[in-house]
């Protein structure tokens, strides 16, 4: 892997980015990586020692190799497990000077970040590379019994709650890349949302790789108890390097009875250039339990980020009448290669689940919806509706469509239908005759086709989902 | 674990030195793999290694036709046959057609078809089949009369694997409705693993019907590749119910313009029933099209698996595709598993799927109940109206009729 930048760099070079110092630990993955992480992050020795179980499993693990976008062999040894900006508790606590990218792309989307912070007033959780750098509004949510912090500090600061629930959704042996960040996960966010409580507002983390041969591996984890209620978006940036960086995240949700998680991800990492060099490689594990009866928990995804996007939300609906949503908007262009879907477990009665994907695929790029919906024997009155639909511009692209679904109820109902097609051209010139040129056009189509999915974001995303939907697709008709 | 086959190529009488050299390097590779599990993903929802292993204490390919059985002959309609016992060519009738248009012999094994290394039981057969036939039909002919092909299996077979390929080409013009008939109440357990290599050249049309006539307690993987020259049609209807496992492969590839194929499906299962149909249609060429259709019914403990497959190369525009699977669960552990699977390239087409399963409307039952229909009545009205979408797309009159008798006679039990 090369460090060199691109010439685009140039501009991302005022960023904080580059002026900032890095404490890295050494390069590779070994037991002395998982204490020194552990070690600066003051850890107590049954998060240690549970750091080095996952890694124990992962020496018998093997990568997996059934996903469809293949990439080149990771060189695990060459990798910076940790990174960290030197002054992390000299950073400024505002959102405004977190990241001039972020600022930039918000600029180029048309929604300065104050104006974002004024229309709701969202707590944010900044990560940088590997740690949190701030989080805001915590006195706020401190009244209400809300915790939101960095994993770290709640490792710390609430390690009954951590201990009850970290690794509950995500085993430590799941897989290949689950278990290799419970080895190595440096920082992430934590929720907790006591009984009854409804989160006043938008709960919101950045994330942010920065440092080069760096992967980045953050753990989430968010737990909302009887009754309670928290929409939680995230959004991703990173550097155009032309080196290809591992982004292994591991998202757990867990809902109580009559709780809801709303988690909502605008991804947008570096998908590499024209040429399919650089880009992040997201292979991320997410996965929610609606634990308690009558809980949900809704998945919203805009991806159009990363050179390989890997990755299946999933629901586990263990709780009766509880409720699995996902919705997924995934665009990709240029030599981008997308897998990505869900999985829907149902073991509760009557419980529910809905699946509206779209994939759009354009330049020379592969999107493939794969996705399991699974009835058990015991949940009767079950219901699944499952829509996935493909839209595919030139023919260099594909559009792939891999379902598995097993019902195992005689009371239970699963729908699901697909479709794959190209933009309608009579639309098209209907849009072109009212003297909408032919990006515009497009762009409007497009955002009709993913509407389903756009309404379900909370509404400061929907503007600049809309946005980002467009410029991915800049130059990939005409 | 010991394993519970024993395999040899020696069985095989009469080969050259050549051929026993392919055949042993074929079982060589198939016993590197053994038996598909769910591992591959063309068998994820069914655990084959683990279903033989319990099922069987040793399966051999040393079994040799005994004697030949008489033929019971369908008496509803008129039709022309080919007996085949034990996968062996028996005897043949053509009395309807033109003999000198429908050349018939035993399938001749030195002309090999080359098959994809994918699959492990494909290796198996590659390894172990013998018998089978081989028919060619001539240009511009019609059939007048249905063909019917009785795969008689013998009681006496036990433990055993019966391997054989058979091939089928149709040349330009010609028109051809064949059934291929099951028949074997045999109780005992046994393995068949079959390859059908079809051609249909230019302006041919084959319909391919499969059922059987009995319930049986064997075990069947029945191959079959199909390539589709310009404006070939090839339909395919399945109705075959009561086989305790049954595994129909069907690969179609459509590689001239305007070719078109399609998969009907109406089975009804019960008991511990095991049915399985997976399709790759592979459009090859533009402006071609392809329909598929299933509908099961399951009952008791049965498990019915649809995994289609829709592949349409970056050449391939103006595809036309369509794939849709319907299931009825009528008891908890009965399961329906699915896999309408599509992998596009071509930006220009019109491809879509549809899966659903569920459970029959109470409510349409209760309309039923209200009118003085007894309540076992009316689910077999209910479940013949499901499937009769199906039926209704079946050739020829009487061949239809005796079909759909046959299918009334599964809904209502044996």
């Amino acid at each position: 892997m090369k460090t060199e930048d691109l010439k685009n760099t140039q501009e991302y070079k005022y960023g904080f980015s580059t002026d900032v110092e890095n404490i890295r630990a050494p390069k590779g993955l070994n037991e002395d990586t998982i204490k020194f992480i552990s070690k600066i992050k003051k850890e107590p020795k049954w998060m240690l020692e549970w750091r080095l179980k996952a890694f124990n499993r992962l020496k018998i693990l093997k990568e997996p190799d059934w996903q469809k976008p293949k990439y080149p062999k990771i060189n695990y040894q060459d990798l910076y497990y940790y990174s960290a900006p030197k002054s992390v508790s000299e950073k400024p606590k505002s959102l405004d000077e977190i990241d001039p990218k972020i600022l930039e792309t918000y600029k180029k989307l048309g929604i300065p970040l104050d104006e974002q912070k004024k229309l709701n007033g969202i707590a944010v959780d900044a990560v940088f590379d590997s740690v949190s750098v701030a989080t805001t509004f915590k006195d706020e949510l401190t009244k209400k019994g809300i915790i939101f912090c960095s994993i770290s500090e709640a490792i710390q600061k609430h390690p009954d709650l951590v201990k009850k629930y970290l690794g509950s959704v995500i085993p430590l042996s799941d897989h290949y890349f689950a278990t290799l960040n419970s080895a190595v996960f440096t920082d992430g966010s934590f929720v907790y949302i006591p009984p009854n409580t409804k989160c006043p507002m938008e709960l919101s983390t950045y994330f942010r790789i920065n440092a080069s041969e760096t992967g980045q591996f953050e753990r989430t984890l968010i737990i909302a108890d009887k009754g309670s209620y928290v929409s939680y978006l995230e959004g991703c940036t990173a550097p155009m390097r032309d080196e290809n960086q591992l982004h292994a995240a591991n998202v757990e949700l867990v809902a109580l009875d009559d709780a809801e998680i709303k988690y909502s991800t605008v991804q947008n990492w570096y998908p590499g250039d024209e040429n399919g060099v650089g880009g992040i490689y997201n292979f991320v594990t997410k996965r929610g339990a609606c634990r308690g009866k009558n809980s949900k928990i809704s998945w919203t995804q805009v991806e159009t980020g990363s050179a390989i996007t890997w990755k299946y939300p999933s629901c586990i609906l263990q709780g009766d009448n509880s409720v699995g949503e996902f919705y997924s908007i995934a665009i990709t262009n240029n030599h981008q290669k997308a897998d990505t879907g869900t999985k829907m477990i149902h073991l509760g009665k009557n419980t529910k689940s809905k699946i509206i994907s779209k994939g759009i695929s354009a330049g020379k790029a592969d999107n493939m919806y794969r996705g399991l919906v699974e009835i058990k024997n015991k949940a009767s009155n079950s219901r699944n509706y499952t829509q996935c639909d493909s839209l595919l511009m030139g023919n260099k692209c594909g559009a792939h469509t891999i379902p598995y679904i097993k019902n195992n109820n005689s009371t239970s109902t699963i729908e699901h239908e697909a479709t794959t097609t190209k933009i309608n051209e009579e639309q098209l010139y209907y849009c072109n005759q009212r003297g909408l040129d032919q990006e515009e056009a497009v762009s409007l189509i497009v955002n009709g086709f993913c509407k389903d999915v756009l309404q379900q974001l909370p509404m400061e995303f929907a503007v600049e989902a809309q946005k980002l939907v467009a410029i991915s697709l800049e130059g990939s008709v005409g | 674990m010991k394993n519970f086959y024993d395999f040899k190529v020696d069985n095989i009488k009469g080969l050259s030195a050549q051929e026993k050299e392919f055949r042993n390097k074929e079982l060589d590779l198939f016993i590197k793999n053994g038996f598909p599990n769910k591992r591959e993903e063309a068998w994820k929802f069914t655990d084959l290694n683990t279903i033989l292993s319990k099922n069987f204490v040793n399966i051999t390919n040393d079994y040799i036709s005994l004697k030949e059985k008489k033929l019971e002959l369908i008496k509803e309609f008129d039709h022309n046959y080919l007996f085949v016992l034990d996968g062996k060519l028996v005897s043949n009738d053509f009395k309807f057609e033109d003999k000198n248009k429908v050349l018939i012999k035993e399938y001749d094994y030195k002309k090999q078809i080359s098959v994809s290394n994918q699959n492990s039981l494909n290796l198996l057969n590659n390894a172990l089949a013998t018998g089978g036939y081989c028919l060619e039909i001539s240009k511009d002919y019609k059939f007048n009369k249905p063909l019917v092909v009785y795969n008689h299996f013998s009681e006496s077979i036990k433990e055993q694997i019966i391997s054989y390929k058979n091939s089928l080409i149709l040349n330009e013009n010609s028109e051809l409705t064949i059934l291929n008939y099951t028949n074997t109440n045999s109780k005992n357990n046994f393995f068949v693993n079959s390859f059908d290599y079809l051609k249909l050249k230019k302006d041919s049309n084959l319909k391919n019907i499969f059922t059987n006539k009995d319930r049986c307690n064997c075990y069947f993987h029945n191959y079959f590749k199909s390539d589709l020259e310009q404006n070939a049609n090839f339909d395919n209807y399945i109705l075959s119910t009561g086989l305790k496992f049954n595994k129909i492969d069907i690969e179609i590839n459509l590689n001239e313009e305007h070719a078109k194929s399609s998969i009907f499906s109406a089975l009804s299962l019960d008991s511990k029933e095991h049915q399985e149909i997976k399709s790759s249609i592979n459009h090859n060429f533009k402006n071609c099209q392809s329909y598929q259709k299933i509908k099961n019914v399951l009952n008791d403990q049965s498990k019915g698996v649809y995994q289609g497959k829709i592949f349409v190369k970056q050449e391939a525009q103006k595809t036309d595709a369509y794939q849709l699977s319907k299931a009825l669960l009528l008891n908890d552990n009965a399961e329906f598993d699915a896999k309408p699977e599509l992998e596009i390239y071509a930006d220009d087409v019109k491809c879509s799927h549809g899966s659903t399963s569920g459970s029959i409307d109470l409510n349409l039952i209760h309309y039923l109940r209200s009118r003085g229909i007894p309540e076992k009545e009316a689910y077999q009205i209910l479940i013949n109206g499901f499937l009769s979408e199906i039926l209704e797309k079946l050739p020829e009159d009487n061949l239809k009729k005796f079909l759909i008798k046959k299918i009334g006679r599964q809904i209502n039990g044996y």
